[in-house]
């Protein structure tokens, strides 16, 4: 009676990619790197340096990163990555990252890599690729502008050829790009041919920030700090060399670099978990007007526990999903799935948090940071659930590729 | 029929003819039985069938397991009131032969194998229309005490819990397909209402959750199948366990009754049938007295309720 079940229960033994205790010996070597050398990052979204030594902590940090082989070891090995790298590896850096609390580079820019792998010439990939795994060169995206968000292809700015198609004037307005005021180099999207279907008519271009005809305004966001960034670009001149693949190829690049990165949704169930633990850490040290901890009272404990469960879901949702991604069996609704179940999920954290904090009337000194950090996360939270495709365009990708329903 | 599938046998140990401990493939069985709104009592079933196969020399348990494993006898599971004496709740318990009965105060089994040591009364169990359920008073004297390991005992309590869990989500996830399918058809104004995003949107939003509900139902299957006995392993199956049937309670009645505000009248009629998965997946819930039961098992594996 026992012999004929075996063929459809190994679905999730051990763990993305199956490769069980190797990854977990890397996931050790990784984890120790960087207990040993990992530059804190104390808030969630803040990452703009605050001075010239903090800078240098930073592209020092990444050039360490790219040197162990914990960074960039999954590009071509001419250009410095490691024979028989396995993508999982990607996720456990990133994973070990978050769980350290340590700097991390940021995804969306982690894709200018990937992009001139993929499209770059092998004149841009020499000047580029090095710079990038030295820390020389950090990069910003250029792609959202106030008219053209989660609709990307609505972009307008334009760079407009000259008659001979070999200089490119730019013109045009950018906004919401992470660390465009310290970075050295942008990927700009722009309109080639506005004559064009919309997607048709853009290209993509490497630009080193310091040309003139760039403008970079910060923008100071709710949270106090600021992240994002105004850019302004005037009469900016570009050539042949600036151009990333084909010109009115853009879009191309563009999707194919939002792909690269995908097995890094995994890493955020990590943040989840752990902000979870701070959750509890808040509960504790958060007093009641009678004097006694938060988690002492059942209704409080009643909402961390479907807090929990919801973690947990994400965390299953997560796994599932890059366990496909590892063996590329994903279905195009897998990322929005991730996305949204994480970032409203995080969204909802933060407001427990934030309703703990205003039921106490005191906070015992050990929890006092991790309050003032809730504080934080409760306002940076509505970051991710706008940048990068907003909530409402991912249920809507999730309406239309998994559930076949009709475009709304 | 279930006997002839091998379904109550899935976590019956394999020298007395079962499948060892396949708490996932039980799990999968459980939520396609919840999906078909199948009347068996499974989940009680199943966890009899577990907990009378680890009661080593008790002749009754053995004749019992043996009648259930070849499908001559239905074996319906329950919990002993702390005063009265009465099991409440009985999932399948009018037309069950025998009754294991747990008395949580006493940490007591009660194998009751002979119909006429009980009154089974349903009249207060009517709202689910899929399934029998009565409230159990054992003739006074009667049956059998049953004494499993702790461990075969906790698994079966654990299993009980999980496959109620397993249940509902089956008729989530059919309920949710079918109202998929429905929003995809009906038109209004010109299009389907799918098309709309105050419906498409919350589909989506409940495709997620249903995901979510699902795979802690396949994870707790998953840590439960691996036989933990390590302090270490029990915990983390038990915390699971909770997790999932806290997800599970809370979430698929609410989930259901919004597929009905988002089928629209034609839901709300009787020949329609979502009030059948409604019903059931309230009473998969009270069953097993969550989602407070789950919720006060996380707090506790968790260890908010110290006091430190």
């Amino acid at each position: 009676m026992a012999a004929d079940l075996t063929a459809d229960t190994e679905l999730t033994a051990g763990g993305p990619g199956g490769a069980g205790a190797d990854v977990d010996a890397y996931r050790q070597r990784v984890r120790a790197f960087i207990a040993e050398r990992g530059l804190p990052m104390d808030r969630e979204g803040v990452r703009v340096p605050e001075s010239a030594a903090q800078e240098r902590q930073i592209r020092d940090w990444l050039r360490a990163l790219y040197e162990a082989g914990y960074l960039g070891a999954g590009w071509p090995v001419e250009w410095g990555g490691q024979a028989g790298h396995l993508p999982v590896h990607d996720l456990v850096v990133m994973e070990e990252l978050i769980r350290g609390d340590a700097y991390r580079p940021l995804d969306q820019v982690m894709l200018a890599a990937h992009a001139v792998i993929a499209f770059g010439s092998d004149e841009q990939k020499r000047a580029l690729l090095p710079r990038i795994r030295a820390g020389e060169h950090i990069w910003c995206q250029l792609f959202s502008e106030p008219g053209a968000g989660s609709d990307l292809a609505a972009l307008r700015t334009r760079a407009e050829p000259d008659a001979a198609g070999e200089t490119f004037t730019v013109t045009g307005q950018k906004i919401w790009s992470t660390d465009a005021q310290w970075s050295d180099m942008g990927l700009l999207l722009a309109r080639t041919d506005p004559t064009a279907e919309r997607h048709a008519g853009i290209t993509a271009f490497v630009v080193p920030m310091d040309l003139p005809g760039i403008d970079v305004r910060p923008i100071r966001e709710m949270t106090g700090h600021a992240e994002f960034c105004e850019v302004f670009l005037d009469g900016l001149q570009l050539g042949r060399q600036h151009v990333l693949g084909e010109v009115n190829g853009g879009w191309k690049v563009v999707t194919s670099g939002l792909a690269s990165e995908r097995a890094f949704v995994g890493a955020n169930a990590i943040q989840l978990e752990r902000l979870f633990q701070d959750l509890v850490a808040l509960a504790r040290t958060a007093r009641l007007p009678d004097g006694t901890p938060a988690l002492a009272h059942e209704d409080i404990q009643a909402k961390l526990a479907a807090a929990l469960t919801r973690v947990e879901e994400v965390r299953l949702i997560v796994r599932d999903t890059v366990e496909r991604i590892l063996v590329e069996a994903e279905h195009p609704s897998d990322g929005p799935v991730a996305k949204l179940a994480y970032t409203e999920t995080n969204v909802a954290l933060s407001e427990l948090a934030l309703e703990i904090i205003a039921s106490a009337v005191s906070i015992d000194d050990d929890g006092a940071q991790v309050a003032d950090r809730w504080q934080h996360n409760f306002l940076w939270g509505r970051a991710l659930t706008i940048s990068g495709g907003a909530s409402e365009i991912m249920r809507g990708l999730i309406g239309r590729q998994l559930l076949g329903l009709p475009r709304a | 029929m279930l006997a002839e599938l091998g379904l109550p046998a899935f976590c019956v140990p394999e020298a007395l003819d079962g499948f060892g401990l396949r708490v996932d493939v039980a799990a999968s069985a459980a939520a396609e039985l919840g999906a078909a709104l199948h009347a068996s009592p499974f989940a009680g079933l199943t966890a009899s069938a577990h907990l009378l196969a680890h009661c080593a020399g008790n002749p009754q348990a053995e004749q019992v397991l043996a009648g259930v494993l070849a499908g001559e006898r239905v074996c319906a599971f329950g919990y002993l009131g702390a005063g009265d004496q009465v099991a409440r709740l009985v999932d399948g318990a009018p037309d069950a032969d025998a009754l294991v009965l747990l008395n949580r105060a006493r940490g007591e089994f009660l194998l009751l194998e002979d119909p006429a040591d009980w009154t089974a009364d349903s009249r207060r169990h009517g709202f689910d229309l899929t399934r029998g359920c009565a409230d159990v008073t054992p003739a006074a004297g009667r049956g059998h005490l049953l004494r499993p390991s702790p461990e075969a005992a906790r698994r079966a309590v654990d299993l009980y819990e999980l496959l109620l869990a397993a249940d509902a989500v089956g008729g989530v996830r059919r309920m949710l397909d079918r109202t998929i399918t429905y929003a995809g058809q009906r038109r209004t104004f010109g299009k389907p209402i799918g098309g709309y995003q105050a419906v498409q949107h919350r589909l989506a939003e409940h495709t997620v959750r249903a995901r979510g509900m699902a795979l802690l139902v396949t994870e707790a299957a998953r840590l439960l199948s691996a036989e933990p006995t390590a302090a270490d392993a029990a915990r983390q199956a038990r915390r699971c366990v909770a997790t999932a049937s806290l997800s599970v309670s809370s979430g698929a009645p609410h989930l259901l009754h919004d597929l009905l505000q988002l089928t629209g009248a034609i839901g709300f009629t009787w020949e329609y049938g979502l009030h059948y998965y409604e019903r059931r997946a309230h009473q998969d819930a009270r069953l097993a007295a969550n989602p407070r039961h789950a919720q006060r098992s996380l707090a506790e594996v968790e260890g908010w309720t110290d006091g430190s």
